[in-house]
């Protein structure tokens, strides 16, 4: 290349880069300035869950704490009962997140993987309770379980999941349309029969969906504030957002800082699971992407 | 029998748990609960049938219903647009092939992954208006300070913010169905110069047609069902600035259960929210059907 040749083309290349480097530029001070507006509140937890008790109410709050108070991460789960709460959440979580995740891919296998007569209109049923609101199942439920005794138990909160929630057989199914007909075909020509094409085909295949329909029922069964609310009386069976929520509207105001580090206990579990299965989880929301078929 | 007789049954018992559960946790509820609407009713003694009385009560006398509804509409009018905007433009920031993007998605779906209850309450402190931070940054940007929550004009918007900042779930679709767009049709459309603009308008937003429809009857249900938000930072007020109607339910049909327990008065409530959203869905579901159709040119 000549001297005369590389003077020419010298301009052109950066008037094509210059661009691209300030789009870059300007694309990080954006996303630098959502991740800092999304993570204010966070941050600020934190500070109050490490203050010292005078801390908390000086005017005006510092960001950062005087007086460094880790021992409120042992305290104030004591005030609250965090350890029962979290107990009762575990075992109400673990098992409605099973049953969800079953029965879900059990339906969601029979509905798109099984020729049978009807199943378009199931299918079609299903999507369409979607949009109940769930408001409308609360008092009729709620008085079905009085009359079972089951009221004042973990049963009502639990046992939905069993049941194939709509949204997330729906997530399966359109999982389960992404995989090619031909291996059931020629798995069934080896003679084998639904259940065993389920448990040994397409477990193993439908591996992300299955793990993103247990992180969103995980969420949202630890989540859950309405139901407990209305199922359960008894304190000492109350749940995590429950329990938090009582000891709010309780006791408030002086005690934030003891709240604050229960409320960061309390946020870990979801936060490691998420960050454990991440990778699924998006690939499993991709079957979303695909919805238009 | 012959495969296809197995196949039936088969499928049948595949799909039960469903079947069951559309039976046990919709139609059971719905029958029961139409019925219960026209009858008073405190749970304990049987119902007696009352007619229209609820209704009539609920649409002329009840002190409490207009305010609620309109806040309702208010609402949904407002946090449901601005919801499915932030979502899609969070999207569209995020979709790109760039170092460190995992981290920032990660960062903005980050409040979605942590229990409502433990965001909200976190939020009732962030909005007092003595010890909150949210007086702090305004005080910081020589911006006058506001009461938040106890302000009637300024509870509803400061929830709404709540819901914006939380918008990662609503993201995270938008991004998997911009994701699945074709790289070779923006490629095809830049090389007949298509701007960026019309590129988003063109082609992208009809492909995601789809999932706007989803994202945006999943948004209308959400926001009428709205609970925790009021429940746990303003319960209803102050006056009837957050009143939703979702609450007002619960308060009418449950919060009160011990000292006057008014089940079939809640139950015609319910009611009226019920056909209130199907109207919206439905309506919605048309005209977001035509449109997207015609994007796709079929």
């Amino acid at each position: 290349m000549t001297a005369e040749a590389l003077v020419l083309a010298r301009p052109a290349a950066l008037t094509q880069r210059v661009p691209f480097m300030v789009s870059r530029v300007a694309w990080y001070a954006l996303c630098g300035l959502l991740a800092v507006s999304m993570l204010l509140p966070l941050v600020w937890m934190i500070s109050i869950a490490l203050k010292g008790n005078g801390d908390i109410n000086q005017l005006p709050p510092t960001f950062l704490p005087r007086e460094f108070r880790a021992a409120n991460f042992v305290d104030g789960p004591a005030q609250i009962g965090f350890y029962r709460l979290l107990l009762n959440t575990v075992i109400v979580t673990v098992l409605s997140t099973i049953g969800a995740v079953a029965s879900s891919m059990i339906v969601g296998y029979g509905i798109s993987r099984i020729d049978f007569p009807g199943r378009r209109f199931w299918f079609a049923l299903i999507s369409g309770s979607i949009f109940v609101p769930g408001i409308v199942g609360l008092i009729p439920l709620q008085h079905l379980y009085i009359s079972l005794g089951l009221i004042d138990t973990w049963v009502p909160l639990i046992l939905p999941a069993f049941f194939g929630s709509p949204i997330f057989v729906f997530l399966a199914r359109q999982y389960y349309q992404s995989i090619p007909k031909y291996l059931d075909e020629s798995a069934t020509i080896d003679g084998a029969g639904h259940w065993m094409i389920f448990t040994r085909i397409m477990i193993p295949l439908t591996k992300p969906v299955w793990i993103t329909i247990a992180i969103m029922s995980f969420q949202f069964a630890w989540n859950d504030y309405l139901s407990p609310l209305v199922y359960l009386q008894d304190a000492k069976k109350f749940t995590l957002p429950l329990g938090m929520a009582a000891f709010l509207s309780d006791q408030a105001g002086s005690q934030y800082n003891y709240y604050m580090a229960t409320n960061l206990l309390f946020v870990v579990p979801p936060l490691v699971l998420f960050f454990l299965a991440q990778r699924y989880f998006m690939e499993g929301l991709g079957a979303l992407g695909t919805i238009a078929k | 029998m012959t495969k296809r007789h197995r196949d039936t049954i088969l499928g049948y018992l595949f799909v039960s748990p469903a079947i069951i559960g559309l039976l046990l946790f919709v139609a059971y509820p719905m029958v029961t609960s139409l019925y219960h609407s026209f009858t008073q009713w405190n749970g304990l003694t049987p119902a007696k049938w009352v007619g229209l009385d609820n209704y009539k009560f609920l649409f002329t006398s009840d002190p409490t219903f207009w305010p609620s509804l309109k806040v309702t509409v208010l609402w949904v009018v407002i946090s449901v647009p601005a919801t499915l905007a932030a979502g899609l433009a969070l999207a569209v920031v995020v979709n790109r092939t760039i170092k460190g993007v995992k981290v920032f998605r990660t960062i903005f779906y980050l409040p979605v992954v942590l229990p409502a209850v433990a965001v909200l309450t976190l939020w009732k402190y962030i909005y007092d208006p003595t010890y909150g931070l949210a007086n702090q940054v305004l005080t910081f940007l020589h911006l006058p300070t506001s009461l938040w929550l106890g302000d009637a004009h300024v509870a509803l918007p400061a929830i709404l913010i709540v819901g914006v900042w939380s918008v990662g779930g609503t993201m995270m679709i938008f991004l998997a169905g911009l994701q699945a767009v074709p790289e070779e049709i923006q490629e095809a459309a830049k090389v007949d110069g298509a701007n960026a603009f019309r590129r988003f308008t063109r082609i992208t937003l009809p492909m995601i047609g789809p999932i706007m429809m989803l994202q945006l009857m999943l948004a209308l249900n959400g926001a009428f069902q709205t609970f925790n938000q009021v429940a746990i930072l303003t319960k209803g007020g102050p006056g009837h600035s957050t009143n939703l109607l979702m609450y007002k339910i619960y308060n009418d049909g449950f919060a009160d259960f011990i000292t006057s327990p008014q089940l079939g008065y809640a139950t015609a409530e319910v009611w009226v929210l019920f056909v209130i959203v199907m109207l919206v869905t439905v309506v919605m579901l048309r005209l977001t059907r035509s449109r997207v159709y015609q994007g796709e040119g079929a």
